[in-house]
């Protein structure tokens, strides 16, 4: 998730990513026989899983700050508080739907998987190393893990969703008000304000049935 | 270079990376109608964009994007695609018609989502 770049961001980032870079560059001193197929699959699998249970810990954060948002809401005593509040619900949103953009590592990651999943399918249904009983337990394994990946897939596509009607619903709302307040309308502009708390809690309580739905593969 | 020097190299531009040194992020929402028409391959600015049939949400930095479209006879511009900091630009696009088209919203209180 992209953040302001501060000094201490900066110095963090670095050492996060020397310490990233540097065990990708040890990964690619090993043989190429160390990196076959079978890795490549269950990273791809396994990074999307960890990817995925890391957003969940995330989202539970951002649902309790879209809690606290709206419950201030319904305190804003004038327009201009509430214009700056929206704005801060706005980044609060735009947090979680970076998260699950279509272009977004997630989203990749479990397009990534799927792929891998039905590419193993495919070749163990070529397989000829392993008893019929063995290859099956395969066949099956793989299968349950590309109808949980799916699944994920579906919850993000959901969540994709939910995150940019509210987006759009709170720039709406924040233009709305914004009109109303070049033509000096400070009470409609306050009502609009209060009435968007319903929503920021319906988009919460959406948040909180994603957070008990989501399930990354293999866990 | 010496061999260490590639990973702090590859560490400075991923660090660069996972910061914000412009002005945010924004959202490009693309809609297809009619949906089950057959998408070109579309791009905004140099990338690739992996769009789906109806609605696909993609995370830009802010500013203006180009989004183009190949069909297979070279990129076509289709508009440019203004980008605000969290905020979404819905932008359909009309497949059937040849070249496709961008219909643009109106967004915020000082212009058009999209240019062209």
């Amino acid at each position: 998730m992209r953040r302001p770049c501060t000094f201490a961001t900066m110095r963090a980032g670095l050492f996060g990513a020397t310490i990233v870079s540097l065990a990708l560059f040890a990964l690619s001193q090993t043989p190429a026989s160390a990196q076959a197929d079978g890795k490549v699959a269950a990273t791809a699998d396994s990074e999307f899983s960890r990817q995925l249970g890391e957003l969940k810990k995330s989202f539970a954060d951002v649902s309790r700050t879209i809690d606290e948002s709206a419950k201030s809401i319904d305190t804003v005593q004038n327009p201009e508080q509430g214009r700056k509040s929206i704005e801060e619900l706005r980044d609060q949103v735009s947090t979680l739907l970076n998260a699950v953009a279509d272009n977004g590592e997630i989203s990749v990651l479990g397009a990534k998987a799927l792929s891998v999943a039905d590419e193993k399918l495919k070749s163990l249904d070529r397989e000829t190393r392993f008893k019929p009983d063995e290859k099956q337990y395969l066949v099956n394994r793989w299968r349950e893990l590309r109808t949980a990946t799916e699944a994920a897939i579906k919850d993000l596509d959901s969540a994709r969703k939910d995150f940019s009607e509210l987006l759009r619903s709170l720039q709406t709302s924040e233009d709305y008000i914004n009109e109303l307040m070049q033509i000096r309308e400070h009470e409609k502009a306050l009502q609009v304000i209060h009435q968007l708390s319903d929503g920021i809690r319906d988009a919460s309580v959406k948040l909180k049935k994603l957070l008990g739905t989501i399930q990354p593969p293999g866990v | 270079m010496r061999p260490t020097a590639k990973p702090i190299a590859a560490a400075a531009l991923l660090a660069l990376g996972a910061c914000d040194i412009g002005g945010g992020t924004g959202y490009v929402e693309l809609r297809t109608v009619p949906v089950a028409a057959r998408l070109p391959a579309l791009y905004i600015d140099a990338e690739k964009v992996d769009a789906k049939v109806g609605v696909t949400v993609l995370r830009q930095p802010v500013g203006t994007a180009k989004l183009q479209a190949d069909s297979g006879e070279g990129k076509v511009l289709l508009c440019q695609v203004v980008v605000k900091k969290n905020r979404i630009t819905t932008v359909t696009i009309s497949p059937l018609e040849r070249p496709p088209r961008c219909q643009c919203e109106r967004t915020g209180n000082d212009g058009k989502a999209c240019i062209g």
